[in-house]
């Protein structure tokens, strides 16, 4: 609790006054400055801050009085010691009234000047001391600031709502996510009661919470915020105790999960779809077999043939329906493995074609094909196989015995072009609309015998879209159907 | 007079398995492979019963078609049986599962497929045709 070398400023005009000062002081350790003239101590004093000042209160040029202001002005703090030949009362006061820490009368001993020095540097001591703690407070003040507004961005910017309560069910910090969720009509303000602005089924989601309190520690529920319905929310509340485990208040994190949910509800449709598909085919064949079996019809085995060829044909689809249900799957899960090679489209296209000419041929059809050259992609060499198939079969499965079915290649601004038409059954606007539905089928007079598994053509489109690439449908109900796909060519 | 029944359903095999056994039985039988058909079919075929396929354009034509049926005037008495492969069992449950749904659709059985159709036949009889007329010539 000592300041080891103390600056020193003494002021005033009698040299000897100056000289004692400085050789008691600076034998001491200290440093000790001086100054003759009123205006060369406020020049001094202010230049700087010293720790103790002696000021003599009648000099040459300037009331010691004004020089005190001055440098009280600019340094608030600082201790200054009155030296002065008329020890009067009123001097005394009015200089410590202007903010002198103490004064001295002229002409005094070493001892009476040491006595008020010692006095004067412990007081500067607790000055430099609390300034110090203060300048520690504020920047331990403005580091919590810094870290609250750190942990203010962070909850802000989390992508689920977040409200904290206390145990009156009080809002005690929101982020902006909460009310936007909840769609709060209501403004939400802290220290407000909760249920005032909740929908319902929070309300008594809290509720519940409350209702447990003791033995609960977190809770989660889905709701749906209506309205609108469509809008699920998932809470997961958290109850906050302190040290003792008292309930202070909960936490509560809000997800909105609708976009999950619809999800959840498309992949179960998919699966009632896919198994109602399944059992479409084995309804059939086990009603047919089981006339055979029961001889139902009687005992001629001629009348059981075209129940048996059905059967059969039942069976194959069951098995092209697996197969189709499982590729899409696949193709949905990303868990294709891909062999990317380039590709001629009209080549692709002729060979898928050649696989087909006995299948034309019996349903007396004629194949027509127009090649461009250079059609080149990348692609999976497979896929390409399987989208072709898919399209030539269409063609001839829902054409008509004499009718046709051509392949057109063509380049279009970047893009390979394929044109595959029949002159079939055509498809009426309402069916084209659905053309691309997991297992929609065309159920007119004309589909009637033609078995297929409805997943076709989604896969051919999953298998386009993959590509970056797109297809086109033009049908005419009894005229015929064009498919026109468009996959991107490769860059040379 | 032979009785008349209307089968409707999208599956051509099933009709090709069912509509035998029914005729041979004695009945006259009609079929319609739309809702929309089936419809139509009845007001000129006037069944004694209606067989009705759950799914065919929808999921619930076949709800669909049993309302518009039970509310014509020449439809109100004839009784109508829903088929549908999608059994309870499966998982597979439709919105139209509640007492007031079924009020609406007014059927007055539900049938899971597949049946065997002497099973059917047998159901037929029994439920909606206690003295057959078939049985008495």
């Amino acid at each position: 609790m000592k300041i080891e070398r103390a600056n020193i400023l003494v002021v005033d005009d009698e040299f000897g006054m100056r000289e004692g000062i400085r050789r008691l002081f600076e034998a001491q350790g200290h440093r000790v400055e001086t100054a003759e003239t009123g205006r060369n101590g406020i020049d001094k004093g202010t230049a700087e801050e010293f720790d103790i000042y002696f000021l003599d209160l009648k000099i040459g040029d300037i009331d010691g009085v004004e020089v005190l202001g001055a440098i009280k002005a600019h340094f608030p703090e600082a201790i200054c010691v009155i030296c002065t030949a008329y020890a009067s009362i009123e001097t005394a006061v009015e200089t410590t009234r202007l903010g002198a820490y103490n004064y001295i009368a002229k002409p005094f001993a070493p001892e009476e000047i040491q006595l008020v020095f010692d006095r004067a540097i412990e007081r500067r001591w607790y000055i430099l001391e609390a300034r110090q703690l203060r300048a520690e407070q504020e920047r331990r003040l403005l580091e919590i600031t810094q870290e609250k507004s750190r942990i203010r961005t962070i909850i802000n910017s989390i992508a689920d709502g977040i409200v904290v309560l206390n145990q009156d069910e009080e809002v005690v910090l929101f982020n902006p996510q909460f009310p936007r969720l909840l769609e709060l009509d209501k403004e939400l303000v802290i220290g407000r009661s909760i249920r005032e602005v909740l929908p319902e089924p929070y309300q008594e989601l809290i509720a519940d919470i409350f209702r447990q309190k003791d033995s609960l520690q977190a809770l989660q529920q889905e709701f749906i915020i209506h309205p609108p319905a469509k809008l699920v929310v998932m809470a997961n509340t958290t109850t906050i105790r302190d040290d003792q485990n008292r309930l202070i208040g909960y936490v509560s994190v809000l997800r909105d999960i609708s976009e999950l949910k619809q999800l959840e509800l498309l992949k179960s449709q998919f699966v009632n779809m896919a198994a109602h598909e399944l059992k479409a085919p084995l309804t059939a064949i086990q009603g047919f077999l089981e006339m055979v079996v029961d001889k139902t019809l009687g005992d001629e085995p001629e009348t059981y043939d075209n129940y048996l060829r059905r059967s059969l044909e039942r069976s194959k689809t069951l098995i092209t329906l697996i197969n189709d249900l499982l590729n899409i799957s696949r193709i949905q899960a990303g868990k294709i493995r891909r062999e990317i090679e380039r590709l001629d489209l009209s080549q692709q296209a002729h060979s898928a074609a050649d696989f087909f000419a006995n299948e034309i041929e019996k349903h007396e059809l004629t194949l027509e094909t127009e090649f461009a050259d250079g059609l080149v992609i990348d692609a999976d060499r497979e896929e390409i196989q399987r989208l072709l198939t898919n399209l030539i079969s269409n063609a001839i499965k829902y054409n008509r015995p004499q009718g046709s079915v051509t392949l057109r290649t063509s380049r279009e601004k970047g893009y390979a072009r394929l044109d595959v038409s029949d002159t079939g059954i055509g498809m009426k606007p309402e069916e084209k609309e659905r053309l691309f539905e997991e297992f929609f089928r065309a159920k007119n007079p004309h589909t009637r015998s033609i078995t297929g598994t409805g997943l076709g053509l989604t896969l051919v489109k999953k298998i386009v879209d993959s590509y970056a690439g797109r297809i086109e449908a033009e049908s005419e109900y009894e005229k015929g159907t064009t498919f026109t796909l468009y996959l991107p060519l490769a860059e040379r | 007079m032979k009785k008349k029944i209307m089968m409707v359903d999208d599956d051509y095999d099933l009709l090709q398995i069912y509509v035998p056994v029914l005729e041979k039985a004695g009945f006259e039988v009609a079929t319609a492979n739309t809702a929309a058909e089936g419809l139509e079919l009845f007001k000129t075929f006037l069944p004694d019963l209606v067989m009705v396929d759950l799914a065919m354009e929808h999921f619930d034509s076949g709800f669909v078609l049993c309302h518009r049926i039970k509310t014509l005037p020449e439809g109100a008495q004839t009784p109508v049986v829903i088929m549908t492969a999608a059994s309870h069992e499966t998982g597979i449950r439709f919105s139209t599962q509640t007492e007031e749904e079924r009020k609406w659709i007014q059927a007055d059985e539900y049938l899971d497929k597949p049946i065997p159709p002497r099973e059917l036949l047998a159901f037929i009889k029994e439920r909606f045709f206690e003295t057959p007329e078939s049985q008495q010539h």
